[in-house]
């Protein structure tokens, strides 16, 4: 019977690539959209992943994100240094800072200072920030925020702003003001574009105050490293006891900064409505066409049926249909979108294959397939088969 | 006398209810006797298919008694009815109704595959049931490559594979020219009286009326004459 419910699907060409097509779309719309998600999400805690050393990261206990954050005192780094099995321990200051470009156009950044010493968390290459006054600068994952005028006429001229000037990228030696302080780019880092995307000038912690003096509290967050007795995961637990303070592994810090999102972010929770619509319309196109695919071989089951086949055999063709669409479909659903993933991600697109997101878009269709089938065995178990008399 | 092989006493079958409601069947009584070849005739809409669908079990019908082998099959569960009709009863329609996904062979073989037979045996019997309509070499040929004549030797040899004592032949000869329809006709009293089975003709076709042993006229839902 299985050989039988097997030609019968392949019988109408057009019928069966019409099936593949839908269960393959709903595939790569699930797949995609997964990938599309994590991609956005991978941006959110690009801070954790950029700084790949830091095992476990520190911050003040009511920090649930590398997004929203509120600072620690500066006494923080030296408790944390004072506790076993911190092999080092490095602050993080983050920040908002609006910078002044030499035409007179302005730019919020987020600024990101380093431990002046070891210049941990600093993109590459970080020595430079060893220039006095220095920044490096990042897109950050925007386009055309970091300009400033092509011609020295334009630059901090006398008589007022020169918006209209022509523009060019920010380079190494251009110069910026921030607190009506002077700050030069030292260089341009590309690092993981930022979700939302923003602006990012890195700086050394001393130049941070430097630049935003006055403030009580500028720690936002500690990276430290373990010693080699120690796992992350108890140095944590050690470090939250015995400091007061929320001490998490990166792995933990980048799962909260998701939920964060997922809980927080109105852009999240659209685009989360959007991948759920995606997924729906691409599970009823599926559910559909597997239902009239078997509703319109209907006869050739009451024919079977007249000549003794019980509802179960019935039931066991339907269902070999339905999962042989189901898995090639979608095996071709999820190659696709493997293969745009590579293409996209190249282009530097907020896209990122993880493994769940084949798994889901294959279950996805897999499940919704075989609803299908229960659905398509109604009419089967309804039918007649004196249909069979009819022309 | 022959043994009676189906009996059906005062079988009653309407369609929808209220003002729409159809009487198909009003009280119909009919015995069909071990290797007689009897033929049910009458105007389009008398109620001569759904007398033969209530008869295999095909359809269910309101009141009424109706026994085939001695087994009421109104008492019987759709599936050990499904099953009982799979082994018992072999059908021939007019519109062939063969599986267009299948040679000519697996169309045969269908009866037996149901019925789970070793693939071996299937094959054998379905080969021999092709030869014996004279289909010999188009065991592999789709439905779709054979004549309409063919076709409906096709479905001769799928509702004979399996030795079922009763047939069922709904308009054999309707979709066919004289000739096909006069060999068809040929074929099927041959293998009846070869295999012993019984065989109720549905038909239009008063051509083939002198291959019936009885034929039961119809007319709105009751029996209205019945020759020998």
């Amino acid at each position: 019977m299985f050989r039988i419910a097997i030609e019968m699907l392949l019988y109408d060409k057009t019928k069966y690539i019409g099936l593949l097509i839908g269960v393959a779309f709903t595939a790569f719309l699930v797949t995609f959209a997964m990938g599309y998600f994590a991609g956005f999400m991978t941006r959110g805690f690009a801070l954790v992943s950029e700084n790949p050393s830091a095992k476990v990261w520190v911050m003040d206990p009511s920090v649930s994100s590398a997004e929203a954050t509120i600072n620690m005192s500066d006494s923080a780094l030296d408790i944390v240094r004072g506790v076993k099995g911190v092999n080092y321990a490095a602050p993080m200051y983050l920040g908002n800072m609006t910078a002044r470009y030499a035409n007179g156009d302005f730019q919020t950044f987020q600024a990101i200072g380093v431990d002046d010493a070891t210049l941990s968390g600093a993109p590459k290459p970080a020595n430079l920030l060893r220039i006095p006054e220095s920044a490096i600068v990042d897109s950050g994952g925007t386009e055309g925020k970091l300009q400033t005028p092509i011609y020295k006429k334009d630059m901090w001229s006398y008589d007022g702003s020169h918006l209209n000037a022509p523009t060019r990228k920010l380079r190494y030696g251009d110069t910026m003001l921030i607190n009506s302080k002077r700050v030069v780019v030292a260089g341009v880092s590309h690092t993981i574009p930022r979700f939302p995307p923003r602006p990012l000038l890195y700086t050394t912690a001393s130049n941070f105050k430097r630049l935003v003096p006055g403030e009580k509290r500028y720690i936002t967050f500690i990276m430290v490293r373990p010693t080699k007795n120690i796992t992350p995961n108890k140095l944590a637990k050690r470090i939250a006891k015995q400091t007061g303070l929320k001490a998490i592994t990166s792995d933990e810090f980048k799962k909260e900064t998701v939920l964060w999102y997922m809980i927080n972010s109105e852009d999240v929770g659209d685009m989360v409505n959007m991948v759920i619509l995606a997924m729906l319309v691409g599970f009823g196109v599926t559910g559909v066409m597997l239902y009239m695919f078997t509703y319109e071989n209907i006869k050739q089951y009451a024919v079977l049926k007249a000549m003794g086949a019980s509802t179960k055999q019935l039931s066991d063709m339907i269902f070999t249909q339905v999962f042989i669409s189901a898995i090639i479909g979608s095996g071709i659903g999820v190659g696709i979108a493997a293969i745009l993933a590579h293409m996209v991600s190249s282009a530097t697109f907020p896209f990122r294959m993880m493994w769940f997101a084949p798994l889901i878009g294959f279950l996805g269709v897999i499940i919704v397939s075989m609803t299908a089938a229960f659905i398509s065995l109604r009419p089967i178990k309804k039918m007649e088969p004196g249909i069979v008399f009819k022309l | 006398m022959s043994k009676i092989i189906s009996t059906c006493r005062d079988i009653v079958k309407n369609f929808n209810s209220g003002e729409a409601e159809v009487k198909a069947l009003q009280g119909i009584t009919l015995d069909v006797y071990e290797n007689e070849l009897l033929m049910l005739v009458g105007p389009s809409g008398c109620g001569k298919t759904t007398f033969v669908s209530v008869l295999s079990g095909l359809l269910s019908f309101d009141s009424g008694v109706c026994k085939l082998m001695g087994e009421d099959i109104s008492t019987m569960s759709d599936e050990r009815l499904t099953a009982f009709r799979g082994k018992n009863i072999g059908f021939v329609f007019q519109a062939f109704n063969l599986l267009p996904s299948l040679s000519a062979i697996e169309n045969v073989a269908l009866p037996l595959t149901v019925e789970k037979r070793k693939r071996v045996e299937t094959l054998t019997l379905s080969k021999e049931m092709l030869e014996a309509v004279g289909l010999d070499g188009k065991e592999n040929v789709k439905p779709s490559g054979l004549s309409g004549g063919e076709q409906q030797r096709v479905a001769i040899a799928r509702a004979l594979v399996h030795n079922p004592k009763f047939i069922i032949c709904d308009e054999p000869t309707s979709s066919l020219d004289h000739k096909s329809g006069q060999i068809v006709m040929e074929l099927l009293t041959e293998i009846i009286k070869e295999k012993g089975a019984s065989m109720i003709v549905v038909t239009h076709d008063n051509r083939i009326y002198k291959y019936a042993d009885r034929i039961v006229h119809m007319e709105d839902g009751r029996i209205v004459k019945v020759a020998s």
